[in-house]
């Protein structure tokens, strides 16, 4: 398919990154993005800070400054209550708040199923824009949060998961990427993107492919919540990471050690994961040490990038 | 040998499935229809976790689970993987730093008292908020600091009121806690089972 374009598309669709990027003069891009989806906590009010905090991370991911947001809203009227939709708002205006970032509009319409989600426009100097594929070799790979929120909402859905979980992965998710990337931009950085649906693995391939180097991913240093393993390996895996797996599966070379439960986390579609960055080699200790010591704390790096143009992640 | 048929049926509720009938019947066999590939591998998964020797099929668009194991399992309790339809949620709303009326000493070292008995609660206390003069237990030199900060670590949320910390000029002071807002407060309350207020 052949997308309309004009000399200003920085990063547009042919490229498929996190975000869309014009340039609007010589100091100026706009970051464009959108996202939506359906409720993935029971409460209102966080899954509208889960969802803001997931929409501006497209945003971070491309290096930029959000500014504007608009919302989006599919709301079920003749089956729920309004002052669920109005408690879902108030979570996406205070995480914006948070963010520092204005809502400036937006969109409802009636639907059967509740969505909400928020499209945002961001700043960014044109020679400062992170793409995901830009890949250096002798980088590290940095990620910011734990792996395995699909999996626990899979258990939370199955009625096993505690409450105590629940609350520390609603929270987890509704964290901005806010700092870790305003950490990042005083690092010399090859690339980024945030780790969501496609998983750990599914987004690095996407790093990965047309490179000309591959990955080699230190699995025990992957940051993953531990009860995700737990249900894991009992099967409670949401469909989307088996997806993610069979999409991938060629790119792939896991080492015979790399238990199966873990190798599921890998694949484990996020909602607002972390952030994924290839770092200067030299440079990867102070950058993990600057995240932790801002509150980024479970920054860790997972990785580096090696000369090898077959273009596999290798996962030990 | 135990039959299911999940077909139709989207994950995770073709595991929940079997792990209902390996619950209630206990059987030696089981042999579980999907109709997918993702579904097989995670009640496949789910049977090796629970001591079964498993086997794959596929017939046209039906795949086929079938598990075996010699003596009939009894069926293991894991911790992060047991039910929990019955676990109530608890949240105490506490809007002042001392217990009832009459004697303020008292009233402070009951407090002091209660918030450590709490704990025999157990994972049902889900939510700890502090309002008003409550805030105060929060912030530094508190005497259940240690105690409060102990519980936080232990997975419980406490949420202190932050315009209560800012009435009283202590947002700098606070210790342990997330500020938090009216309508987490609120959406809190109908979420909870049970709301105690103090």
């Amino acid at each position: 398919m052949a997308f309309p374009s004009d000399a200003n598309v920085i990063i547009g669709l042919d490229r498929a990154d996190d975000a869309g990027v014009y340039q609007i003069s010589d100091d100026l891009a706009l970051i464009q993005t959108v996202d939506f989806f359906t409720p993935i906590v029971d409460d209102p009010y966080w899954f509208g800070q889960i969802a803001a905090a997931n929409a501006l991370s497209d945003v971070y991911a491309m290096g930029g400054t959000p500014k504007t947001a608009m919302n989006l809203v599919a709301f079920p009227a003749d089956q729920m209550d309004l002052t669920i939709l109005r408690q879902i708002i108030q979570g996406g205006i205070d995480k914006l708040k948070e963010a520092e970032v204005v809502l400036i509009g937006g969109h409802s319409v009636k639907d059967k199923e509740l969505k909400y989600g928020l499209s945002v426009t961001g700043f960014i100097h044109p020679s400062r824009v992170l793409a995901k594929k830009n890949l250096r070799t002798g980088d590290r790979l940095v990620l910011t949060k734990p792996l395995g929120t699909g999996i626990v909402n899979t258990a939370i859905k199955a009625n096993m998961a505690p409450t105590k979980l629940i609350d520390k992965v609603t929270r987890l998710m509704a964290v901005l990427n806010r700092d870790a990337a305003g950490i990042m931009t005083g690092f010399d950085i090859s690339a980024c993107t945030d780790v969501t649906g496609f998983g750990l693995l599914g987004h690095l391939a996407e790093m990965v492919c047309g490179s000309g180097m591959s990955v080699q991913v230190d699995s025990g240093q992957v940051p993953v919540i531990a009860e995700a393993l737990e249900f894991a390996s009992t099967g409670l895996i949401p469909a989307g990471a088996h997806k993610n797996r069979e999409f991938r599966e060629e790119m792939i070379a896991f080492g015979e050690s790399v238990p199966r439960a873990l190798q599921d986390a890998l694949f484990d579609p996020q909602t607002s994961g972390g952030l994924l960055i290839s770092v200067d080699e030299n440079q990867a200790d102070a950058l993990v040490s600057a995240l932790k010591d801002k509150g980024v704390g479970d920054a860790a790096q997972i990785g580096k990038i090696i000369h090898d143009p077959e273009e596999k992640i290798y996962v030990a | 040998m135990k039959e299911i048929d999940a077909r139709g049926l989207a994950c995770p509720a073709p595991v929940i499935q079997t792990k209902s009938a390996l619950e209630e019947e206990n059987p030696s066999s089981i042999r579980v229809i999907i109709d997918n590939a993702a579904a097989q591998q995670n009640v496949q998964r789910f049977l090796d976790s629970r001591g079964f020797r498993t086997a794959l099929e596929q017939n046209a668009a039906d795949y086929v689970v079938i598990g075996s194991c010699d003596s009939a399992p009894s069926v293991q309790i894991q911790p992060a993987a047991s039910p929990l339809t019955d676990a109530k949620k608890i949240m105490i709303m506490c809007a002042t730093d001392r217990i009832g009326y009459g004697d303020d000493v008292l009233g402070a070292k009951l407090m002091i008292n209660f918030l450590r008995t709490l704990k025999e609660m157990g994972d049902e206390l889900w939510r700890l908020v502090f309002v008003n003069n409550g805030v105060k237990l929060t912030i530094k030199g508190s005497e259940v600091i240690e105690d409060l900060k102990a519980y936080e670590a232990a997975g419980l949320t406490i949420l202190v009121c932050g315009t209560c910390l800012d009435h009283f000029n202590l947002l700098e002071k606070k210790r342990v806690g997330e500020t938090t807002n009216m309508l987490d407060i609120v959406t809190a309350m109908q979420l909870s089972d049970k709301v105690i207020n103090l």
